[in-house]
């Protein structure tokens, strides 16, 4: 059965894209998964990391992103979705995984525009304006869930902010990362994706859930030692489910992802990077596994 | 040699009953609540039979995460040598024990720099007007509700 695996938060610069397409290459070459990535955010960090500028490009070009997927099939959802999806993305060769395993249905920077579209175009059928949003919302939900029978696991890079794409991706995935950065304002960002996450409105209604029965967990990400994170942390420990994982800031991560086409192994693409990759994929697979069998 | 000694039970109770005595600027309503909170929370304590000595006691950070070693702060090398401004989360305390447990905390830390320097590093902002240890130490831990307060009015 296929996985739907979101990596989101409200706050832009926490490392969405980063992690998601980290994910994309641990599950594929050592979790031996089909793995498809859909970059939702507008800025296709992820599509330029997978395909580089002139790839996306191309891809843009020829009407394979996001975008064209929700407009072309807005309204007939049944066909063949594999037109808008680029195989054998990204340049990691491991020795056990034949190529083609990540896939990428790239993203574009009309999306929002195409959404705005689609939201007047529903508009037009004397519909109370919540009840459109949330016809658009659960029509994208229905063309993301198109991709289930061909991948085993389908990762959602989503936008900073609310869109409707990122609403549909949030309701739709099994399992939800949210990567932040130990500052101040980050408590505000998780404190309210996951009220959005779990649909509930407040703290106190949040508090009522038990951790194991949250669909997401909160992941460190661009750790520098200071001991001012050690304490949000913690804080932030108090209310939201925290993964066991912390990514540093190293150098290792961000060179990894300088486009460069010659295909390489994971060792030699993550360098010092790779453990603490190895320790995200098992973490997350792990509690994907947990969810499953529990569900 | 032994070195320590396992206090648990009546006589862990006594011990801690002992040591806050010594802090004149706690009151007894919030000294008997962290006696409780303690009872609830500590099965056991290992006691030293002979005490380091003060200068060598360097308070040992709360909490490991496992990522990067912790670096040294600036300020604090500037203040006290041997001070850790991280070594209590006050937030935390106050979140999970209150505001009695979180005064009871700061007593251990009985230089004014010192407390100075975690109420900024720590981001608990203090105004200059406070002058004694006990007024600082309660104006910590009230920018630490404050901090509380806001968060939770934010997620609402």
């Amino acid at each position: 059965m296929t996985r739907f695996l979101a990596v989101s938060n409200r706050k832009g610069g926490v490392g969405k894209s980063t992690i998601s397409v980290m994910l994309a290459h641990a599950a594929a070459a050592w979790g031996r998964q089909r793995v498809l990535l859909m970059d939702l955010d507008t800025q296709c960090n992820a599509s330029l990391m997978l395909l580089g500028g002139e790839g996306w490009e191309k891809a843009s070009r020829s009407g394979q992103t996001i975008a064209d997927y929700f407009y072309d099939r807005f309204d007939n959802v049944a066909g063949d979705e594999s037109v808008y999806i680029v195989n054998n993305v990204g340049d990691v060769a491991h020795p056990r995984t034949a190529p083609g395993r990540v896939s990428l249905l790239p993203g574009s920077q009309q999306l929002e525009d195409v959404q705005g579209e689609l939201y007047l175009k529903q508009s037009k059928k004397d519909l109370h304006a919540d009840a459109v949003a949330l016809l658009v919302r659960s029509r994208m939900k229905r063309l993301m869930r198109h991709f289930g029978m061909d991948y085993d696991l389908v990762i959602l890079d989503c936008p900073p902010g609310l869109s409707f794409a990122a609403h549909a991706a949030l309701d739709m995935a099994d399992q939800i990362v949210v990567p932040f950065r130990p500052d101040f304002v980050s408590q505000f960002a998780l404190d309210r994706v996951a009220l959005l996450i779990e649909r509930v409105e407040n703290a106190q209604q949040l508090a009522s859930i038990p951790f194991a029965e949250r669909r997401y967990a909160c992941l460190p990400n661009c750790l520098t030692g200071a001991g001012h994170e050690r304490l949000l942390i913690e804080q932030i420990a108090l209310d939201h489910p925290l993964m066991t994982t912390r990514l540093p800031v190293l150098d290792s991560i961000a060179r990894a992802f300088d486009w460069d086409e010659r295909k390489k192994t994971m060792e030699q693409k993550y360098a010092e990077a790779l453990a603490h990759l190895r320790k995200l994929h098992t973490e997350v697979f792990a509690g994907t596994q947990r969810r499953s069998k529990s569900a | 040699m032994r070195k320590t000694k396992a206090l648990s039970g009546a006589a862990q109770d006594a011990y801690f009953r002992r040591a806050f005595k010594t802090h004149s600027n706690m009151v007894a309503a919030e000294r008997e609540q962290l006696l409780r909170s303690l009872k609830r929370e500590i099965a056991q304590l290992r006691l030293r039979l002979e005490p380091l000595p003060r200068e060598a006691v360097t308070p040992k950070p709360a909490a490991a995460v496992d990522g990067p070693e912790e670096t040294s702060a600036p300020q604090a090398a500037a203040s006290s040598t041997s001070f850790d401004p991280f070594s209590l989360n006050v937030v935390v305390i106050v979140r999970t024990l209150g505001r009695a447990a979180a005064l009871a905390a700061l007593a251990a830390i009985d230089r004014e720099e010192d407390l100075r320097l975690l109420a900024r590093e720590q981001r608990l902002s203090v105004g200059p007007d406070v002058v004694s240890l006990a007024q600082l130490r309660a104006a910590i831990v009230s920018a630490a509700e404050r901090r509380v307060a806001n968060r939770m009015a934010a997620a609402s």
